[in-house]
């Protein structure tokens, strides 16, 4: 472990830790040190963290996520900063200066205005940018939502349209496009409004589950206590229950809010993140961290809760010891502790140290997960799943077959393994998604997947940091062309995101709740903003991801695919070409394996490359099972080509009946050349000039009928394939083979007379 | 009166069994006789027949060595011969009778023997091990006794839309094999004919069922309704279990019951029970001749003798798995023994374990000397096979009946064909139902031209080893139909086509299309 601990880069892709965790964050963390700061807010719709001295704002891009980013800067005015966005084309800031007012800075032209409220009665609450064909911002008000579209011209807010309600407080996240407005007295009843660039969609007002701790007592829901959720493409809402000690989940139709069902929680203290649609419930008081994979409404853990762990840190003492230990040497060093007092979630998957002024990205650990249960098919399921690390989840899922196949676990286990990989391919097939991954590998190198993982963060994580924080400025970036790009070509994107694959299956659920048609439907919009995001980022970023140092080999891998599902070829060669080379004795193991593997590919309809056929066609014939064989052949279960017909030629040298399966396949692929060749081979040298003749096959010499012909001894045959040749083709009377053939004739006969 | 009836049923037919080695010394010769039918003829005959065929074989063999005589044609007699193991010879003396019936192809008689004897040795293993355990012969004589007449007696009707006689036994006369099974080719196995998919979900159950077993090599075989579906089996031993369970284990042999068991044909007798009575009978009293007789063996051997061939003794049990008490009761655990048969490909003794689904028998062989315990052995097999295979047995049922086109499945109309593939032993016909609409005269011509053929094949084998002659015969028959034989690279295709144009163009352009729709162009040369 401090092995590992004192490489000051330890890959990723390799290995992991040794201390018992599944879920990690890597040193270093990024800095956002520089002099004079104050406060930091996180702008989720551009996924910047943003902070400010009295003059300037600095904004550091988390996506790609790089602890050298350079931030950039722009100037504005002095004066307090409550919350700070940028457009989404990022060519405006917006400044939150008070609860009544909120300052534009355009920056290209350096032009200020203000936005105020109307009435004395109202406060502002936040706002938000938004991809809504609308407007361009939503200002959250007590009184209600205001939606304002930027007028260019007139350099100034034109309001489009109002909802009036009482809002107690909200939450919003880019990457749901979903804001809940919290009313009532406890503050349990909610009105969503999903702004995507489909639209506006108002959700049906519902009320959150509070469990009472007296009889008369009303506990107060606060906005730190609900998050929104994106995991597979839609959306939840969690919402803590403190009295209850449960995290209880609804998830978002149209017209519906249904609950979910609810999660235990072992801590008061309760933080949510979401990595590659793994959703990581952080007991953050019991420092341990629960994993959830609700793909199929399923409340069960992925596994046991374990620490987070810091890797990479650069010193001799393990981080698991400065995780238990509080130690005081680690705080003046400035490291931070493990969920530190000071730690604060950001949506979806970084965490920010708000007094050390620095953040991380979280990572999950495939290798650790997929260690930690037998099951082999749900781990497949598990790791067929994720986006992000692609190269190792795939590279994991082939070493799991690969091991229960050498270990020779039951036939009905590696049949179901083999069942996930196959269907999964399928679907990543039917989405497109594996042949996207194939084209990325060949235009892009950029760090893709990490723009991939969804877009976002709540007002709630920026409001919490909006006490400490104070005001930045910055420069154009690599990001501000990014959402240009973005925003022009939002309604061009079609493709569905890569998430939407395993839509299917969740669509049958749907249909049972209602209202799925609508989510659907605003979530490809959600996600289709997604798919431009990354899109337009990988024309971006060719040269920016070189300068990453986190970028090691698996992760450049990674980039390279958009899903780990695994291919036909790929299953022969890295699955049963590699067994096939480690396994001794009887192949009847693997045959059956191989079985399975064409079972579950015929159902799914995948072709599956000859080599395949051609490694079941040797193991068969190696163990002399030509029976088998034969059956195999005869009922097409090794679909006919030329490999497997050359392979049962080959295999047929002890086995004259295989021999012929491989004639006859010859023959039925039309394969004419060959039949006719190995006919004569075989000193069928008649049937052969016959089927020639019949197929019209001119490209085999004449030389060698007459040479089979000459070696039958037969002197009436020779004489007839001499005829044959003279009577057919043109001139064949003056060539070589003629003279020398009509010789050895004369020579036969005359040898007879004699 | 036993003795009469008997003398009368054995009547224009002898069939023997003899080893060469044995018996060599003058008044020792009776020692040569392993089996003889009918066996009450007098000794002196008996001596007198295999005396013959013993002098034809030693005088055949100073021309050639490795394959003495095949059949000799007397003016009254044909003696067809097979050497069924080394110098171990199987002689069955058929009378020509001016009966038409009475016209029968020597290929299909010695086929007759040939499939007695692989059925015997798959029981009980070779008859010359078997003489060497006990050289006084009296093992050997008290297991092929039974063994042949339970063969002769109960020789099944291969399938219920069979309405052509296996029968050997009609009436008081044994009904060989005529020229009215003339498309049909003993000794092959018939497949089911499964698609892709069906094929992959055999195979899938194929696996699993010997996966129940453990980790020991064992086999397979799969039959849907009387087909073949899949087999793990070597060749020889496929064609040998196929032959048994067609006989006694496939639905139809289970259900056709006491009733059908019948050795004798309906038309021909109406004194069903009558007759069989007789030859029980004759059973008796020729065991009671056997064990008179001075070679007879110690006599306590005889209680144990199994006779899997008996009729009616297999039935299917709650769990779906094939029961019988052929095989007595297991000293060990009082429960019924399991049947086992010997495979030649392993030369080992196998537990033959039966399961049935609806229209699917499977049957699975596991090694004797592999399986613990015996019987609580195979019963913890079978318990496997219940858990892990049933779900899959329901579906391969489901996707086989579903694809099954019925017994008149492989009708092709207007033709009436028998496919070999000597290469693979399978063959194909028309249903026996619609052979039977031919006339005898197109059956007799194709006998005689299938005689033919069987010649010229037996001469090619000899003239040109290692290379497969092709050969095409087209006929015109007396009543204008065209019987056809073509052969190529060990395919066999014959056909009869009745009420066709008279053409031989005609004729060629039928067969041409047969062999492109059906048999992937195999017969197309030219």
């Amino acid at each position: 472990m401090s092995g590992k601990a004192s490489s000051s880069q330890p890959s990723i892709g390799l290995g992991g830790s040794g201390a018992l965790s599944h879920v990690y964050i890597q040193y270093p963390p990024l800095h956002c040190s520089i002099p004079g700061l104050r406060g930091l807010h996180y702008d989720d719709g551009n996924r910047l963290l943003i902070s400010s001295t009295s003059d300037q704002i600095f904004s550091w891009k988390t996506v790609p996520f790089d602890p050298l980013v350079t931030p950039t800067c722009d100037s504005v005015s002095e004066g307090p900063i409550l919350r700070i966005r940028f457009s989404l084309d990022a060519k405006l800031i917006a400044v939150q200066r008070s609860s009544t007012e909120i300052e534009f800075y355009n920056r290209e032209t350096k032009e200020t205005f203000f936005q105020r409220c109307r009435s004395e009665s109202e406060n502002i609450l936040g706002f938000f940018w938004t991809d809504c064909p609308l407007c361009d911002i939503v200002i959250v008000k007590t009184s209600g939502l205001d939606l304002f579209a930027y007028n260019s011209v007139s350099k100034s807010l034109d309001l489009v349209e109002t909802r009036k309600s009482n809002v107690s407080w909200y939450v919003y996240t880019h990457e749901s496009r979903l804001v809940l407005l919290a009313s009532g007295m406890q503050c349990r009843t909610f009105t969503g409004f999903q702004l995507s660039s489909a639209g506006m969609i108002r959700l049906p007002k519902f009320e959150m589950a509070m469990a009472k701790p007296e009889v008369n007592s009303k506990p107060v829901l606060d906005a730190e206590d609900v998050y929104i959720v994106t995991v597979y493409g839609r959306i939840y809402c969690l919402q803590v229950d403190r009295v209850a000690m449960l995290l209880h989940s609804y998830r978002f139709y149209r017209d519906a809010v249904v609950q979910q069902g609810s999660l235990p929680i072992y801590s008061s203290k309760i933080a949510v993140s979401v990595v590659d649609n793994v959703l990581l419930v952080h007991q953050v008081n019991a420092k341990v961290v629960i994993l959830y994979d609700i793909f199929a409404d399923s409340r069960v853990p992925v596994s046991a809760p374990l620490p987070l762990l810091l890797r990479g840190f650069p010193r001799s003492y393990s981080s698991s010891r400065f995780r238990e230990s509080e130690n005081s040497e680690v705080n003046n060093t400035g490291e931070s502790v493990i969920y530190g007092d000071n730690w604060t979630f950001l949506v979806p998957d970084l965490i920010c140290d708000i007094s050390n002024k620095r953040s991380w990205k979280i990572h999950l650990d495939l290798e650790a997960i997929s260690a930690s249960s037998s099951e082999v098919p749900s781990v497949l399921e598990f790791l067929q799943r994720r986006k992000l690390e692609t190269y190792k989840a795939k590279q994991l899922c082939l070493g799991i077959v690969r091991t229960v196949i050498l270990e020779r676990r039951p036939v009905s286990v590696v049949a179901r393994a083999i069942d996930v990989l196959v269907t999964s391919y399928s679907h990543s097939i039917k989405t497109g998604s594996y042949f996207k991954g194939l084209k990325n590998e060949k235009t892009s190198p950029s760090n893709v997947p990490n723009v991939n993982s969804p877009v976002s963060s709540t007002d709630v994580s920026t409001s919490r940091i909006d006490g400490l924080g104070k005001s930045i400025r910055h420069e154009s970036a690599a990001g501000i062309d990014n959402e240009s790009l973005n925003r022009s070509s939002t309604f061009s994107a079609s493709e569905s995101e890569d998430i939407s694959s395993f839509e299917p299956k969740t669509n049958s659920n749907d249909l049972q709740l209602g209202g799925c048609k609508a989510d659907r439907a605003s979530l490809s919009g959600a996600d289709s903003a997604n798919e431009v995001h990354r899109s337009s980022l990988k024309y971006q970023l060719p040269g920016s991801s070189d300068s990453s140092i986190n970028a090691n080999i698996a992760e450049q891998q990674d980039s390279q695919l958009t899903s780990p599902a695994i291919s036909p070829d790929e299953m022969y060669r890295f699955v049963f070409a590699s067994v096939e080379e480690e396994m001794v004795g009887d192949p009847s193991y693997l045959v059956s394996i191989i079985v399975e593997f064409l079972r579950s590919a015929n159902l799914e309809k995948i072709k599956i490359h000859p080599s395949l056929y051609v490694l079941t066609v040797q193991l068969l014939s190696r163990y002399e099972r030509y029976a088998e064989l034969g059956l195999f052949i005869i009922n097409k279960i090794l679909e006919p080509s030329k490999e497997v017909a050359l392979q049962l030629l080959e295999s047929g040298r002890q086995s004259i009946q295989t021999r012929k399966l491989g004639l006859d396949m010859l023959r039925q692929l039309s394969l004419h050349q060959d039949y006719v060749l190995l006919l004569v081979q075989d000193g069928y040298y008649r049937e052969a000039l016959r089927y020639a003749w019949k197929h019209k096959v001119t490209t085999v010499r004449p030389s060698l009928f007459l040479e089979a012909t000459f070696a039958s001894n037969d002197s009436q045959h020779l004489a007839a394939v001499l005829r044959f040749f003279s009577d057919f083709i043109p001139d064949f009377h003056n060539t070589a083979d003629f003279n020398s053939y009509y010789r050895v004739l004369n020579e036969m006969k005359s040898s007879i007379a004699a | 009166m036993g003795l009469a009836s008997i003398s009368t049923a054995s009547e224009g037919i002898q069939f023997c069994i003899f080893d060469l080695r044995r018996g060599q010394n003058e008044g020792q010769e009776l020692d040569k006789i392993l089996f003889f039918f009918p066996a009450d003829l007098p000794f002196s005959t008996q001596l007198s027949v295999i005396g013959l065929s013993e002098g034809l074989i030693t005088f055949t063999r100073i021309f050639s060595p490795e394959a003495a005589c095949e059949v000799i044609e007397a003016e009254r007699h044909s003696h067809v011969f097979y050497e069924a193991e080394a110098d171990i010879w199987m002689v069955m003396v058929v009378e020509k009778s001016k009966e038409a019936e009475a016209i029968w192809r020597i290929e299909d008689l010695r086929k007759v023997l040939k499939e007695v004897h692989s059925l015997f040795v798959m029981f009980y293993g070779p008859v010359r091990a078997m003489l060497e355990k006990e050289p006084n012969g009296g093992l050997i004589r008290s297991h092929l006794y039974p063994f042949i007449m339970d063969y002769l007696s109960a020789y099944q009707k291969r399938s219920p839309w069979d309405n052509c006689c296996w029968d050997f036994l009609v009436g008081k006369k044994l009904q060989l094999p005529s020229f009215r099974d003339c498309l049909k080719e003993r000794g092959n196995v018939q497949m089911l004919t499964v698609g892709r998919e069906a094929a992959i979900e055999v195979q899938s159950l194929v696996r699993i069922l010997e996966s129940c077993v453990g980790n020991t090599q064992c086999y397979s075989l799969i039959l849907f309704q009387d087909l073949l579906v899949s087999t793990t089996l070597s060749p020889v031993d496929t064609i040998n279990l196929f032959t048994y369970a067609v006989q006694r284990l496939t639905p139809h042999a289970l259900s056709s019951g006491a009733s059908s068991w019948s050795y004798l044909r309906r038309a021909s007798t109406s004194s069903h029970a009558g007759s069989g009575s007789t030859l029980a009978h004759s059973g008796s009293v020729s065991e009671q001749i056997y064990h008179s007789s001075d070679f007879s063996p110690s006599g306590d051997n005889n209680n144990h003798v199994t006779r899997p061939l008996q009729h009616g003794k297999w039935s299917k049990g709650n769990d779906g798995f094939l029961v019988t008490d052929i095989w007595g009761v297991d000293a060990g655990s009082s429960m019924i023994a399991s049947p086992t048969v010997w495979l030649q490909q392993t030369e080992e003794r196998m537990y033959l374990c039966t399961y049935q689904y609806k229209g699917l028998t499977l049957i699975l062989l596991m090694p004797v000397s592999s399986i613990l315990n015996g019987e609580q052995g195979v019963s913890v097999v079978k318990q496997q096979v219940l858990e892990n295979a049933s779900l899959k047995i329901l579906k391969v049922e489901e996707k086989l009946s579903k694809g099954w086109g019925g017994e008149n499945a492989y009708h092709v109309g207007g033709y009436r064909y028998l496919l070999v593939d000597g290469d693979r032993n399978i063959s194909r016909a028309s249903p026996p139902g619609k052979v039977t609409t031919l006339t005898k005269e197109s059956l007799l011509a194709m006998s005689k031209l299938r005689e033919e053929v069987d010649l010229e094949k037996g001469r090619a084998k000899w003239d040109n080893a290692g290379l497969e002659k092709d050969l095409e015969v087209c006929i015109r028959a007396k009543n204008n139909a065209w019987v056809i034989a073509r052969i190529t690279r060990g395919k066999e295709l014959y056909m009869v086509l009745e009420k066709a144009n008279e053409t031989l163009l005609y004729a060629s352009d039928a067969f041409e299309k047969f062999s492109s729709r059906y048999c992937n162009g195999a017969f197309s040369l030219d």
